[in-house]
């Protein structure tokens, strides 16, 4: 799903974010990736979603490389990846419907598909009866699902979660996790970045963990969810 | 290509991001308003003195004077020097007794005034009507005529051309300028409108991207936004500049001095020309306005 072959990224400016990354996750994974504030986990971020390049180094994303693909083929790239922010990045003037329905709007799906997928999402994340909510009126972890239907909406097979528990109450970031364990386990790969060791260490999945622009440690999870 | 349903989505973003931006949309609006206002006028003008261009052209007659104490032999030799120039359809002689009869005809009921002139108090002298192919060529036939010896004036027609002419070169310059100038404005205005909305909805378009719209997705929106500018604006300038060259037609018709009539008998009434100019206005107003939005998007919407 995810292959990065020496993978190196410096910014203009001569900072180095990654350094030689080497990195494979396979179709249907949970991997956590772990690692400090500054320690380049957005610049991964970044480089799978094709919003930068590598410096060197090839990056595979279903066995399309990204340094070949053309600037117009970026948004179909992305049409295969559900991303969940820290900050929700929600509509505040639209429903909670609305703006889910929007990530389809502006990618050219009918309005039919769009009536009959946008409550399935919303029952997928446990909150069918919230949809006619604005996002001030849900909590963040309410955000945070209609923020994770969206991602979804598309039937992505690649779900990126970018500190989804930073925003909301601890109780609640299990809920979370559960939620992207469940897509997870019908076969959608979900990566999930986070400086939280904490919430790594109660799920025992594979963590790989960056330190200072390289891949310092990568161990799978073994056995069961540890609670 | 895009959907219908998607089309009729983002075209409904764009114009209700103009109406959300009503401060810097009046504001461009209102610049590109003036913008074409002051181009409509300029064409208008430009048309009508081609028109009455055309109209002194169909009255291509100039009148030739004469020194009064032109002898016979000098009147022989103006006689065969004028007619041996080139470009003239006729040349036609006429007397003082003509000259007077003429005035009189034109005075209508007040020919009366005109008895006292009869016989040897006649003021008028006699002149030479020439009638010149081409009113265009008047510039080059003019200094033939005015160097025959014993022609002293050239009639006005000759000098009304050239004034027209001369009025004609200098509008079409200054409006050139002007519009050069406002249609800059009025593209950093637009343009400026287009940032401070691609900066309100910065966030949207983010999520935008990450959900995979496409760039044409992404960008559709704001030109809808420009070009509605761009038609408002036309719209304004259309009524305001028909309106206003009614109101002259109009008017000028109820113009009882001479000059009042020549304008009015002159002026292209508005039916004939309504439709080009609100095209034109509106064809103008959409292109400044996708202008504007093409230089905003690529300056600040990054996608």
């Amino acid at each position: 799903m995810i292959v990065f072959e020496h993978v190196s990224k410096v910014y203009p400016g001569g900072n180095t974010a990654l350094r030689d990354v080497n990195l494979h996750i396979s179709k249907g994974e949970f991997v956590f990736v772990l690692g400090r504030s500054g320690a380049g986990k957005s610049t991964f971020l970044k480089l799978i979603l094709r919003e930068e390049k590598a410096t060197s180094g090839r990056i595979f994303i279903d066995g399309k490389e990204l340094g070949r693909l053309k600037e117009r083929e970026v948004p179909y790239l992305r049409r295969n990846m559900g991303v969940v922010f820290q900050d929700f990045r929600l509509i505040p003037s639209l429903t909670a419907y609305e703006n889910v329905a929007f990530a389809m709007r502006v990618t050219d799906i009918p309005e039919r598909k769009i009536a009959s997928r946008v409550p399935y999402v919303f029952n997928l994340v446990g909150l069918s009866d919230k949809m006619d909510k604005f996002p001030d009126e849900l909590s963040g972890g309410e955000q945070q699902r209609v923020a994770l239907a969206r991602a979804l909406v598309h039937s992505p097979q690649l779900i990126i979660a970018d500190e989804p528990t930073g925003n909301i109450d601890p109780e609640l970031s299990m809920e979370m996790m559960e939620l992207l364990a469940a897509i997870n386990s019908v076969g959608i790969t979900v990566v999930v970045v986070t400086h939280e060791h904490d919430l790594v260490r109660r799920f025992n999945k594979r963590v790989i963990t960056i330190d200072d622009g390289t891949v310092v440690d990568d161990c799978a999870g073994i056995g069961e969810v540890l609670l | 290509m895009m959907r219908f349903s998607s089309f009729k989505y983002l075209t409904k973003t764009g114009l209700h991001n103009m109406v959300r931006n009503r401060f810097m949309s009046v504001a461009s609006i209102g610049v590109l308003a003036v913008c074409l206002i002051i181009t409509g006028v300029a064409a208008l003008f430009t048309i009508n003195v081609g028109s009455m261009m055309d109209y002194l052209g169909s009255q291509n007659e100039t009148e030739v004077y004469l020194d009064r104490d032109l002898s016979e032999e000098g009147l022989a030799e103006v006689d065969q020097r004028l007619r041996s120039i080139s470009g003239l359809t006729d040349v036609i002689y006429v007397t003082k007794e003509e000259a007077l009869a003429n005035m009189r005809e034109s005075m209508g009921e007040s020919a009366h005034l005109f008895d006292v002139f009869e016989g040897d108090e006649n003021p008028f002298a006699a002149f030479y009507r020439v009638v010149l192919e081409d009113v265009s060529r008047l510039p080059e036939i003019r200094p033939q005529l005015e160097e025959i010896p014993g022609v002293i004036e050239l009639s006005a027609p000759v000098e009304l051309a050239q004034t027209f002419t001369n009025i004609h070169h200098a509008v079409s310059v200054i409006c050139m300028l002007l519009v050069s100038v406002l249609g800059f404005v009025s593209i950093v205005v637009i343009s400026n409108t287009i940032r401070l909305t691609v900066f309100a909805r910065r966030k949207e378009i983010n999520i935008m991207k990450y959900v995979g719209a496409t760039n044409g997705f992404i960008r559709y929106p704001f030109f809808v936004e420009g070009v509605a500018v761009g038609f408002v604006a036309g719209l304004i300038a259309s009524v305001l500049v028909l309106g206003g060259y009614q109101l002259a037609v109009v008017y000028s018709a109820q113009l009882p001095a001479f000059w009042g009539q020549m304008v009015s008998g002159i002026l292209i009434p508005v039916e004939q020309l309504w439709w080009q100019l609100t095209l034109a206005f509106f064809g103008f107003g959409g292109l400044l306005g996708s202008l504007g939005t093409a230089f905003s998007i690529r300056k600040h919407l990054k996608v």
